[in-house]
């Protein structure tokens, strides 16, 4: 379609008084255009300049080390490069990127696989005058508030597999030196990693069943008139056609996962180390900027917080980084 | 149960004497097993889906009563008052904010679609979108509670929310006007209408039921929401006193976290009337929108 | 391979009993029939005689619903082996529904329903008990437009021959040659067989698809149209492929193409309105039509 507003100017507008008011409008909505752009920018500035005195002091060794200490509350602050820090302050974050990695790394493992089995069986296997309530409820499952599942997490997922399945999967796999005992309290990795996967299946299950459902028919009727079971048609015809769609959305649900909050706040233990076994408490970037928060506001350098907003600015970087990708991919196949 | 299955109930190989049958009797019990794990699949995330609905709702209506309702937090027990009017409080307050300029950008986007900047705009909103909300909690924080000297405050948590909000509401917005048949449009064109009064006359009023539910949505997602929260509007066990900025308020998804972790049962109490209070308005809200939605497609 | 073998000759062996058997079948159930109603008036219909033991696909008062419509209504032909016989009719007659009734496929779809009777070698295929998988390996289809899947020309006909049999690499190499020769695109594709089936223009991924279904060396090719969305020259390669196909096979082509049915079919049948309006040989159909609706149709008078 050809842009209406730059169309609606052909008569000879000079003796219209309602011209100014035209225009103007006209220049309202091209106001409005800059919103976005504005948001995103101002997110990026404003973080980075508040995380700028943070980068000059942590330098690289934020990045490659575990000891996240705030320093002596009551010691008289030192200078440090011409910043004010406590004394004994180290702001090492490696620990929390390998949370952040780790859990979201074992909720895309618990929810790609059920997540693309589960939108197989909706799309195949129930009747289709079920299948919409059934989608529904995947709907509803993607909208219930983070805080909820971390609530569920924390008086279900924790008591139910600490006690009945940690100890059976130390038992099992435990001669691989991460899976081995002690599984101690349930709060940790392991535990955030099931949440967060429940948050991230409703995501790639909606998402799939719309890439099968756009598969041709007239594949499927082929692969049926070949003789295919109805496993073989989906496995062999429709399965390598959503690729791509599935790689976008799995993408698309570590963004998620990396940046979500509260459900691993509330069950992952928040640890200030990497965690020792697949079972004991770590912390992601995301939890972490809450857990952290009041003491961070204690530090009356304001270095904490601005090491804080460090942590952010990489959590939006990686944010929009993921984001970005996932969107490339499914931007393109909805061209091919 | 499934297709598979009815498919092996044969009492003879028919039609099968050009093929391996041991390889055709594999090739469905394959079938037969594949099925199995996707229906195990798709059963686990019912059950999980359920189990929480559940012990939301048995925790939620055990604990709640009218003193829940009608008193304010004392320290982790007491009502929740405070933090439903302050939930409401947000809510509105970021939909306020957020409507008038998602509907511009929507406007913006459906309107000059084909323009190289409106791509690039509909790209900076997917991407917004996969911004972890604790960033513009701490975007709030940094530039509203600490940058402008307005602590934690109703406006501080009402501004977050909204930017968190627009992308999807602004989205909805798009894809509402973009549902207007274009002859509509040439025809109030054609009739001398002005671009203001097309976009506010004709495209506006005819897809308003669809922005209603964009906004609701958005509405459910601000409602929800807890970490942006938490770094600007803080938390407090009084009522609001009406003030925009330098004071905090209570909310309800501050008490599912924090009240669950005290070791008493009035804190688990109010955590779960809080959980069930939340929950119970977003599904309502996601649930009404998805009929609607379907009601006005089945016109 | 030893054991595969060895299951296939008791399987042909078991074939071959019943297929002894359900001749006699047949003939008392026709017997039966003979004086009822339907029978006579498919038999008016059908003015072509009909020898049954040279029929392939035998099909006896077919009715097919979409829902609570009735596409089919009371159908009974006979097919002939080693011919080309092609279902003419304007669209809505039921010729693609008879069709999608032969490999069931239009059990794809809820709401789809047959009753009567299909007998290809004597037994009933719309018998639930028939497994409608090894149905489908015995009738192969090919469908209006061409749906090569989305991988290598190559991997296309592995596709259909891997569900049945466990073939060496090189006998695979054979059959895909073989077929891909017996679809007369071997010359245009034997350097390209790596390269994706979408890569082909649209008369040779028709002919892809024709190759696919003979590969898994079926008795009866269902072609639904096969050349209507080709160019002219696709389409008289596609012609000329079904007329040689029907030394090895029966071969049933629906076409709205009333030219085309005349070059290409032994036996031509007019459907109107979910019934069978006449069957005969393709000559007679075309130049001497005994019902006043065919010769209206083929005339071009029709509605």
């Amino acid at each position: 379609m050809a842009t209406t507003f730059e169309n609606s100017g052909v008569l000879d507008k000079s003796a219209n008084p309602k011209r100014f008011r035209q225009q103007f409008s006209g220049k309202l909505i091209q106001i409005f255009s800059l919103v976005v752009p504005i948001i995103l920018l101002g997110l990026i500035i404003f973080l980075a300049i508040n995380a700028w005195p943070a980068m000059k002091l942590n330098g690289v060794s934020f990045l490659t080390n575990s000891n996240w200490n705030l320093g002596s509350q009551y010691g008289k602050p030192i200078t440090v490069d011409g910043m004010q820090v406590l004394p004994g302050a180290n702001y090492g974050i490696l620990f929390l990127i390998f949370g952040t990695l780790a859990s979201s790394f074992l909720a895309l493992l618990f929810a790609i696989p059920v997540g693309l089995l589960a939108a197989m069986f909706i799309s195949e296997i129930i009747p289709s005058r079920l299948r919409e309530s059934v989608a529904l409820l995947a709907e509803l499952l993607a909208s219930v508030p983070s805080v909820v599942f971390g609530l569920w997490g924390y008086v279900v997922v924790i008591p139910v597999f600490s006690h009945y399945v940690y100890p059976v999967i130390a038992a099992i796999l435990g001669f691989i030196p991460f899976f081995a005992a002690p599984v101690r309290s349930g709060y940790g990795l392991l535990t955030a990693g099931i949440v967060l996967a429940l948050m991230v299946v409703p995501i790639i299950t909606a998402n799939m069943r719309d890439a099968i459902s756009a598969v041709p028919s007239a594949d499927i009727e082929s692969a049926f008139a070949l003789g295919s079971t109805r496993f073989e048609m989906v496995w062999k015809v429709v399965l390598p056609q959503i690729k791509r769609p599935l790689i976008g959305v799995s993408i698309l649900g570590l963004g998620r996962a990396m940046g979500e909050t509260m459900a691993v706040l509330m069950v992952s233990g928040n640890a200030l180390h990497i965690p020792k076994n697949i079972y004991s408490p770590m912390s992601t970037m995301a939890s972490f900027l809450v857990s952290q928060l009041s003491s961070a506001m204690e530090d009356p350098t304001g270095m904490a917080v601005n090491s804080l907003v460090e942590v952010g600015l990489m959590l939006l970087i990686l944010g929009v980084l993921v984001n970005a990708a996932a969107r490339l991919l499914l931007l393109n196949t909805g061209k091919n | 149960m499934s297709a598979e299955m009815r498919e092996a109930n044969t009492d003879g190989p028919v039609f099968a004497d050009h093929v391996s049958l041991g390889h055709y009797r594999r090739r469905r019990i394959i079938g037969v097993l594949g099925w199995t794990l996707c229906g195990g699949c798709f059963v686990l995330l019912a059950f999980a889906m359920l189990d929480i609905l559940f012990k939301v709702l048995k925790g939620g209506l055990t604990a709640i009563n009218l003193k829940v309702l009608t008193e304010t937090t004392q320290g982790v027990s007491g009502g929740l008052l405070q933090a439903i009017e302050g939930t409401v409080v947000l809510t509105i307050g970021s939909v306020l904010i957020a409507t008038p300029l998602s509907i511009g950008v929507g406007v913006y986007l459906s309107e000059h679609r084909n323009r190289f900047f409106s791509k690039v705009v509909r790209f900076m909103s997917d991407v917004l979108v996969g911004v972890p909300s604790i960033v513009l909690g701490l975007f709030g924080y940094v530039a509203l509670v600490a940058g402008l000297g307005w602590h934690f405050s109703v406006l501080a948590g009402s501004i977050t929310l909204a930017v968190m909000i627009i992308p999807y509401i602004s989205r909805s917005v798009e894809l509402a006007l973009l549902a207007v048949p274009q002859s509509l449009r040439e025809s109030a064109y054609a009739l001398g209408a002005s671009d203001a009064s097309v976009v506010a006359r004709v495209l506006i009023p005819r897809s308003a039921s669809r922005i209603i539910t964009g906004v609701l949505l958005g509405m459910a997602l601000s409602m929800g929401e807890t970490a942006p929260v938490i770094y600007t509007v803080g938390w407090s066990d009084y009522l609001w006193n009406g003030q925009v900025t330098h004071q905090s308020m209570g909310y309800l998804t501050y008490v599912i976290w924090s009240f669950i972790d005290q070791p008493y049962q009035s804190a688990h109490k109010l955590a779960f009337a809080a959980a069930l209070l939340i929950t119970g308005m977003v599904l309502l809200i996601t649930v009404s929108t998805r009929f609607t939605t379907r009601y006005m497609t089945i016109q | 391979m030893a054991i595969s073998s060895s299951v296939s000759t008791d399987a042909e062996a078991f074939r071959d009993s019943r297929d002894s058997q359900t001749v006699d079948q047949r003939r008392s159930s026709t017997e039966t029939r003979a004086n009822s109603e339907t029978t006579a008036r498919s038999m008016k219909s059908n003015s072509k005689p009909q020898n049954s033991q040279m029929s392939k696909l035998s099909v006896r008062d077919l009715n097919f619903y979409y829902g609570d419509f009735q596409a089919i209504k009371n159908v009974s032909l006979e097919i002939e082996a080693q011919k080309v016989t092609a279902f003419i009719g304007p669209s809505g007659c039921g010729k693609s529904s008879l069709l999608r009734c032969f490999n069931r496929i239009y059990e794809l779809y809820p709401g789809h329903m047959a009753t009567g009777e299909i007998r290809l070698n004597g037994r009933n295929v719309l018998d639930k008990k028939v497994d409608r998988n090894l149905l489908r390996s015995k009738i192969g289809m090919v469908f209006q437009k061409p749906t090569p899947f989305p991988m290598s020309v190559y991997d296309n006909i592995a596709f259909g021959v891997k569900l049945y049999e466990r073939l060496r690499r090189h006998e695979m190499q054979e059959r895909v040659e073989w077929s891909l020769k017996k679809a007369a695109l071997w010359d245009e594709v034997k350097d390209k067989l790596d390269k994706s089936g979408a890569s082909l223009s649209g008369g040779q991924q028709q002919r892809l698809c024709i190759a696919r279904a003979i590969a898994v060396k079926p008795e009866v090719l269902l072609l639904d149209e096969p050349a209507s969305a080709l160019d002219p020259i696709a389409s008289a390669k596609i012609e000329e492929l079904v007329h040689e196909l029907r030394t090895d096979y029966t071969v049933v082509i629906v076409t709205h193409n009333m030219q085309q049915a005349a070059r290409v079919a032994d036996d031509t049948a007019f459907f109107h309105l979910g019934e069978i309006i006449e069957f005969t040989d393709t000559d007679t159909l075309f130049t001497q039509p005994s019902e006043k609706r065919t010769e209206d149709y083929i005339t071009g008078r029709y509605g």
